[in-house]
């Protein structure tokens, strides 16, 4: 068959990029094995959880359900393209500074969904925050500290 | 996943020559949120997929049409209508429903064609479209056409696009003056999950009187469709909380409900007379979609 891989560029976290991929792979599985960026990852698979979130010409999308052809000429921010100079994003920072986590495997999927919230509802109400995060799953329940840092962040971040 | 072809042509009439009548296995793809879970379960392997998204200039957007009505790209994505200006003022329904519709990451990459060609039963738009009384026009090498609405949805998965056709855009006429409506979303598992239930309500008054009615359900049923039976006994009553539950009552009896993981078929029998009476009883108040 015509087409089996193909050679697809885009930017990541700010770095002109090439990758050689099959048409059939997702961006998750990419990311991972072509570049070694683990924060996306896989967990229910299917656009429900928020553990694979990306940013995509600044949107946010689901990486496992994301063709990774389609970022072609795209793009990328992965959680790891937050922290500049070494400095956490005020974001990340927040989540820190609630503890907003247990585990931690759900937590770029939020803060990157927390990073678009804050652009589209700088001043988010409770109502916002959890509307916003319904569809990223923290399976240790951090809720509350959760929106606890999205509401530090809102204070803090001015995008 | 297995291998196949994709190819992303620029236009609409390349897209099309790359489509094949004859194979189930070519297709369109747009967000490719509902084709990616099907491919992942292995219930679909392509052949060629026919990617939309080089195309989107020409299929992306809402603007006012001729008829003062709005017409929507086929690729425009669901946040795009969650968020325009002109679907907000003119079809408050579809903003409302779209906000519960899945979740962000979903919204920002599926898109309208890519909704109302899946055919799944369980969406939200789909009879909310048959109640504005929408039509979607359909492009192949042999032309266009337009499909109404009430044609598109023809069974369990099934609708009246054939293989060698596009979803180019989407139509929905002036709303008259004093109608109301709403959607009812009744979601079994989390606040953004699929419908349990589904039912969109459209009606217009005339002075103390009901003189026109429309009533979709979705979920509960093989497919999304219009409750004849229910409009009929609106029309002509009172928009009454009386008059409400007996069209509930009717539009309940009137579907054959299809049980899965959100409900049994006698559970979703009595969601949908309880959200029709819902839907009713909030579009008197609330649901003004008067341009
Ligand atoms: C996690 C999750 C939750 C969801 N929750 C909800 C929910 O609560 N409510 C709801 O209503 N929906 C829900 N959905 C479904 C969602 O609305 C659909 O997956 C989406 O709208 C499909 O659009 P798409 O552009 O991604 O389509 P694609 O996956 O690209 O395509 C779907 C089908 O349409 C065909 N197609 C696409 N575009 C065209 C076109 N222009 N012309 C002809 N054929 C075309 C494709 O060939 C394919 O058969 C959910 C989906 C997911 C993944
Ligand atoms: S792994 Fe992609 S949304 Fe859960
Ligand atoms: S911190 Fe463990 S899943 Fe959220």
């Amino acid at each position: 068959m015509t087409d089996a891989t193909r050679t697809i560029r885009f930017t990541l976290n700010g770095r002109a990029v090439t990758a050689r991929i099959a048409v059939y792979e997702t961006l998750v599985e990419v990311l991972q094995r072509e570049f070694a960026l683990l924060g996306a990852r896989e967990s229910c698979a299917q656009g429900l959880c928020g553990c694979c979130t990306v940013l995509v010409d600044g949107t946010a999308v689901s990486g496992c359900l994301y063709l990774a052809a389609f970022a072609d000429g795209a793009e990328l921010v992965t959680v790891e393209g937050l922290p500049k100079d070494g400095v956490l994003h005020p974001v990340q920072q927040a989540f820190v500074d609630k503890g907003a986590f247990q585990c931690g495997f759900c937590t770029p999927g939020m803060v990157l969904m927390t990073k678009e919230l804050l652009e589209q509802h700088p001043h988010p109400t409770e109502d916002q925050i959890r509307h916003y995060l319904s569809g990223n799953l923290c399976r240790c329940a951090s809720y509350p500290e959760i929106v606890q840092a999205v509401k530090l962040a809102a204070d803090k971040v001015h995008i | 996943m297995k291998n196949f072809e994709l190819v992303e042509p620029a236009t609409i009439d390349e897209a099309v020559a790359l489509l094949d009548p004859d194979d189930a296995g070519v297709r369109a793809i747009a967000g490719g949120t509902a084709l990616m879970l099907m491919m992942k379960a292995r219930l679909f392997e392509p052949v060629r997929l026919v990617s939309l998204r080089r195309v989107n200039g020409a299929l992306r957007g809402v603007r006012e049409n001729a008829g003062g009505g709005l017409t929507v790209g086929a690729m425009t994505t669901l946040t795009e209508l969650e968020r325009s200006p002109k679907i907000a003022a003119a079809l408050p329904v579809m903003s409302r429903a779209l906000h519960t519709l899945s979740n962000v990451r979903i919204r920002n990459v599926a898109t309208l064609g890519g909704h109302l060609a899946h055919g799944d039963p369980h969406m939200d738009l789909p009879p909310i479209l048959l109640t504005l009384g929408a039509r979607v026009r359909a492009v192949s090498r042999r032309g266009e056409r337009w499909i109404d609405i009430a044609d598109l949805f023809v069974g369990y998965y099934q609708v009246a696009v054939a293989r060698d056709e596009l979803i180019t855009e989407i139509d929905v006429p002036a709303q008259p003056a004093g109608v109301h409506t709403w959607y009812a979303k009744f979601a079994a598992l989390s606040a953004d999950d699929w419908p349990s239930v589904g039912v969109a309500v459209w009606y217009r008054t005339d002075g103390e009187r009901i003189a026109e009615a429309r009533v979709a359900v979705s979920a509960a049923t093989e497919m999304p469709l219009r409750l004849a039976g229910a409009e009929r006994a609106l029309v002509g009553n009172a928009p009454t909380p009386q008059t409400f539950a007996a069209a509930a009552d009717v539009a309940a009896e009137a579907i054959e409900p299809v049980a899965d993981i959100r409900g049994t078929a006698a559970y979703k029998r009595e969601m949908v007379r309880v959200h029709t009476r819902r839907a009713l009883a909030q579009a008197l108040h609330t649901g003004r979609a008067a341009r």
